[in-house]
């Protein structure tokens, strides 16, 4: 039977502290600059000018219907040599990543906003105000209720997703896994580590989650 | 100054969705502190016409009129945009079927989001004006209450209060008692009754005849997208002329069964 040897990792846990970090670095970053381009999606979709729909749809399509994976390593090793400039691993995951969850924010953005009452564009007009006024004062406040729980369940995935930058050798927590793996020769051990970090990470933001959702509905 | 004139003057409004023509060149003038009734059968462009009134529809063509606000539909007449439509609805108010009050504000923000968003009041007195307003539809005890927290007769009240706060000056009122439970209906009516009393110029769209017949200076029968006939409460009741607003009529008299 196989002894478990968490000691063996005593020398390591520096690297896991580091590991996680840059996985929070990404989630964080790449969650921000998506909301920003799903947000602007979202609008020009709802709000914009008809003809600027279906390159938007196809631009959300592209990213919503291949792996991310094979998207990661698409931007680091095939556009370079496409538009003849270097991008180093880390900025390619960047991109990769806020473009990836930004696809998704669109779609999550465009059903909160369309799933907001036709009623209540028409009470905004029918007291005199403007139609950018009525979206942020009274439609956006309500798209987002509605959206909080797809939000929350995309960026918990946009967290998870982030150890796919590990393939492009980004110091994230599962490469650091990796490493240490191939330094301590304890796989079991180490793998089982990281599985945990990741679990005690998400599962807190899986109960705020809950919560908020929640006390957002309470006046519903 | 003198005060703004308050009639408005819908005339020759034509409406059609794809190839529906709703209406076909209805027509109303309204004075200063007229209770004007639009009654007719489902169809018959009622509603379609007082949307039209504060241009929530754009008519394809037909000039609308109210108080110094003045649009031209037809060949050749640019559609107006949101900046001249928004002035257009401050001075004309409406309340709806559905009451459509923001669910994410309490009764009295409701109320206050036209004075302080539209007409720049300070939050102070819009909530002055918020609360004057829910004393008058009697809902004083209710300004931090949520429209989910309250009743459709108490909801449609706060939409009224909302449509007052901007003080226009006509109000539409689109079926405003139709989405009630029969119980609710009177506290509302009583509330745009008092209204009338004080003098606010109003259009209303109603199923409710006795109501129209009681609260109404002119009461007008539209038929097939236009104003068939229209003239004082007494007189169309009493003795309707058009073919269809005597038929209509009887269906409401006959006892139910």
């Amino acid at each position: 039977m196989y002894v478990w040897d968490f000691s063996a990792l005593g020398p390591y846990w520096g690297l896991i502290g580091q590991g996680l970090g840059i996985t929070v670095l990404y989630t964080v970053t790449t969650v921000v600059a998506g909301l920003v381009v799903g947000l602007v999606i979202g609008i020009a979709r709802t709000a914009g000018p008809r003809w600027l729909s279906p390159p938007l749809r196809a631009f959300i399509e592209i990213f919503r219907c291949t792996p991310l994976l094979v998207q990661l390593v698409w931007m680091y090793y095939a556009l370079p040599v496409l538009i003849g400039v270097d991008m180093s691993a880390s900025m390619a995951c960047f991109i990769t990543l806020s473009l990836y969850a930004g696809s998704f924010y669109a779609e999550i953005f465009r059903g909160g906003i369309e799933a907001v009452d036709r009623g209540q564009w028409e009470a905004g007009r029918a007291i005199g105000m403007r139609q950018g006024r009525i979206f942020r004062r009274i439609v956006l406040p309500q798209a987002i209720q509605v959206m909080i729980p797809s939000f929350i369940n995309q960026t918990i995935l946009q967290l998870k997703n982030t150890s796919l930058v590990s393939v492009v050798a980004v110091g994230d927590l599962l490469y650091q896994g990796t490493v240490i793996t191939a330094a301590s020769y304890r796989p079991l051990e180490v793998y089982t580590v990281i599985a945990l970090v990741y679990f005690v990470v998400l599962f807190p933001l899986t109960l705020v989650a809950d919560r908020v959702e929640q006390k957002m509905g309470a006046h519903r | 100054m003198n005060a703004r004139p308050a009639t408005l003057s819908a005339t020759g409004i034509h409406k059609s969705y794809g190839s529906f023509q709703v209406l076909k060149g209805a027509s109303l003038t309204v004075e200063r502190g007229d209770v004007v009734t639009l009654i007719g059968a489902s169809g018959s462009g009622k509603s379609t016409f007082l949307r039209c009134m504060n241009l929530l529809e754009l008519p394809q063509e037909g000039t609308l009129v109210a108080g110094r606000h003045s649009f031209a539909f037809g060949k050749g007449q640019k559609a107006p945009n949101d900046a001249a439509l928004a002035p257009l609805r401050r001075d004309v108010g409406m309340v709806f079927q559905h009451f459509n009050l923001f669910p994410h504000m309490t009764a009295l923000r409701n109320i206050m989001e036209g004075p302080l968003q539209v007409n720049g009041m300070t939050p102070a007195e819009a909530a002055e004006l918020g609360r004057d307003l829910l004393a008058k539809v009697g809902l004083a005890d209710k300004a931090d209450a949520f429209p989910a927290k309250l009743s459709g007769g108490q909801k449609q009240r706060v939409a009224i209060a909302r449509a007052l706060a901007m003080k226009p000056d006509v109000m539409l009122f689109d079926e405003v008692t139709s989405a009630l439970d029969p119980e609710l209906v009177g506290e509302v009516l009583n509330v745009v009754r008092n209204l009338a009393v004080e003098g606010m110029t109003m259009i209303l769209v109603t199923h409710e005849m006795a109501f129209a017949a009681d609260v109404s200076h002119r009461v007008g029968f539209m038929n097939d997208g236009v104003l068939a006939e229209i003239g004082p409460a007494e007189e169309i009741f009493r003795r309707p002329q058009h073919p269809r607003l005597v038929s209509f009529l009887e269906r409401f008299n006959r006892p139910a069964g």
